[in-house]
């Protein structure tokens, strides 16, 4: 398991999985509850929003929000937060 | 807004030791804007400000731990290590003395394997996640035990004496060989790794002489950098046998039946004794049953028994191993129910071959990795919480049914929704309770630290000590522990002081106050 460096060309995929995943995909702690809001249309994945902007990603994810915890960028660093990010707003593309 | 600084000293101090840590780590390691320290503070958290950090650094070696161990002590910086972060409830990655530096080892990540033996050597950043992803893609017969949130570090869950579903669900006790920074930046190793080059370093839990693997667990005398971790053989076989108990006097008998056979070690797993809001809290929001304050009333806590067709008390026990063994263990443990009981136990069946496909409930069990049990902290609507009240009793039907009573009428004096499980140690009973709660809803938090007081003064009459805690709360629980008038603080504080003179390595963890701090105890 590589490390990602800043100096690598970050995927923004891979690290969505890695350091998101847990509760943003498969029966993780995010898609219950994203999925139960009123509207969703997304089965509570982000990664089928369309409305996802790059600020607004690093900002909540900095922040936290609802029952997410504040994200510190020693576990996420500047970078990867940007690769992440920027993957979201791309509808995970 | 004032900055926050550690106790003592000024703000050109801290950025003097600051400067010094970015030299070591690197100055991008080093996290000290206000939104760094916003990002550490605990989540859960009651009064967010009272443990607020006043920065961060994020080595990713045991020779750079050592680097900042070092330099804490020439500026008597204190210092508050963490794995991950992740453990909610207790504290998150928020310091229990304000001011101290987050000592964030998230970065270190490294897995080695020893696959003769199903040892994994991990460093702190490691998650259940990464653990379990590299026995996948390595396709390594082994299995994981995952807590309810395996968001966090394999090796700090074992540190904290956190708990799994499996025969290795009891983690501290599959440690078995720590790599340690001591707190004046020396580097040692427990057990057999005290000899150069052992290669029984993680076989052996005991070494020559005293064993300190315990030292490092709940405490503050050093910063694990490695532990050795035993892992299950990935099983033949899987035997799930599931019952839901009608009435809550039910607890009683299946302790006793329960605790018989985790005794004589025909059942090898702990299961746990989970209340109806178990599955309710993660699954559904509050509003959905019900619309006022005050704890739950019984037709409400009928409907929701009602749509998960769920008794008060769910009990799931599971057997691991070769198949003609777990099918002959299934047929005695039935049998022992059906002494007490007219109710069949739910019965499934897995074994190799088959695809391990485990619905969301079933996962923790298989060793898959899980989140979704802290959608309970989302019951409330708001920003919601919880805490830990975990007394540790015999394990006796009686005594299990008496402090139910107690902890029940406290919670409906106090008008939260109870939340109890009693989890089946070999020889006691770890009755976790937890209190979940809104933020944003200021009555209810304003009884939240009354609630719990309550609790512990409830256990501690009955003699019973928590076996984890907070850190709101951990001199409080260390005060129940007052034999001979707290010999055992007093021997605690006695090592502290010989190995951490300077008293930088997390203050008042567990309790333990180090002199420099010792007028800080509450």
């Amino acid at each position: 398991m590589a490390a990602p460096q800043s100096a690598q060309v970050l995927d923004g995929r891979d690290l969505y999985q890695h350091r998101c995943g847990m509760c943003h995909q498969g029966i993780g702690m995010a898609v219950s509850l994203l999925s139960r809001r009123p509207g969703d249309t997304s089965n509570g994945l982000l990664e089928q929003r369309k409305d996802l902007a790059v600020e607004f990603v690093t900002t909540v994810t900095r922040t936290g929000i609802g029952n997410m915890p504040r994200i510190p960028r020693g576990e996420v660093s500047d970078p990867e937060m940007k690769a992440i990010a920027t993957y979201l707003a791309k509808g995970g593309q | 807004m004032d900055r926050t600084l550690p106790p003592g000293l000024s703000a050109s101090q801290l950025d003097a030791a600051l400067k010094e840590f970015g030299r070591a780590i690197g100055d991008e390691w080093v996290l000290a804007t206000d939104l760094d320290r916003d990002t550490y503070l605990d989540h859960f958290a009651v009064d967010e400000a009272a443990h607020a950090p006043s920065a961060a650094v994020a080595p990713l070696t045991a020779e750079q731990v050592q680097q900042v161990l070092r330099i804490a002590n020439q500026h008597k910086v204190p210092l508050w290590p963490i794995s991950r972060g992740k453990n909610f409830g207790y504290g998150g990655a928020a310091p229990l003395l304000k001011g101290s530096v987050v000592l964030d080892l998230s970065r270190m990540r490294k897995i080695e394997f020893d696959a003769e033996n199903g040892v994994a050597l991990v460093e702190p950043g490691v998650g259940f996640y990464d653990l379990y992803d590299y026995i996948q893609q390595n396709k390594l017969p082994y299995w994981t035990s995952v807590p309810g949130n395996s968001w966090g570090s394999v090796l700090g869950n074992a540190l904290d004496r956190g708990v799994g579903y499996t025969t290795y669900g009891e983690h501290t006790a599959r440690l078995c060989g720590l790599e340690v920074v001591l707190p004046s930046g020396e580097l040692m190793r427990t057990g057999m790794g005290a000899m150069s080059d052992s290669p029984t370093w993680n076989l052996y839990r005991y070494g020559f002489g005293p064993s300190w693997d315990q030292m490092f667990v709940q405490s503050n005398l050093g910063v694990v950098t490695k532990a050795g971790v035993w892992l299950m053989p990935a099983p033949e076989s899987m035997i799930g046998l599931d019952l839901e108990l009608d009435n809550a006097e039910d607890l009683g008998w299946a302790v006793d039946v329960v605790a018989a056979m985790r005794r004589d070690g025909l059942l090898q797993q702990s299961p746990s004794i989970g209340s109806w809001l178990r599955g309710a809290a993660v699954l559904t929001s509050r509003k959905e049953w019900y619309d006022k304050p005050g704890a739950l009333p019984d037709e409400v806590i009928a409907a929701i028994r009602k749509r998960f067709n769920i008794g008060w008390w769910s009990i799931s026990l599971r057997l691991y191993g070769y198949e003609p063994v777990n099918e002959a263990a299934a047929k005695i443990i039935q049998a022992q129910f059906a002494k007490q009981t007219k109710k069949p136990m739910t019965v499934t069946r897995w074994k190799q071959g088959e695809p391990l496909n485990p619905s969301p409930g079933q996962a923790a069990f298989a060793g898959v990795p899980i989140t979704f049990p802290l959608a309970n902290a989302a019951w409330h609507g708001g920003r919601g919480g919880h805490l830990g009240y975990s007394p540790v009793l015999p394990a006796n039907g009686q005594a299990a049914l008496e402090q139910f009573h107690r902890t029940y009428d406290r919670y409906r004096e106090f008008g939260m929704d109870y939340h109890g499980s009693f989890a089946m140690g070999e020889r006691c009973i770890v009755n976790v309770n937890q209190v979940l709660f809104n933020k944003d809803d200021a009555d209810m938090m304003a009884r939240v630290g009354q609630f719990f007081r309550a609790l512990v003064a409830d256990a501690t009459e009955k003699r019973y000590g928590e076996y984890r805690t907070h850190i709101d709360y951990m001199d409080l629980v260390a005060g129940s522990y007052d034999f001979n008038d707290h010999a055992l603080r007093r021997a605690n504080e006695t090592i502290k002081d010989a190995l951490d003179p300077n008293g930088i390595l997390a203050p008042g963890k567990s309790g333990i106050w180090p002199e420099r701090y010792r007028s800080l105890r509450k």
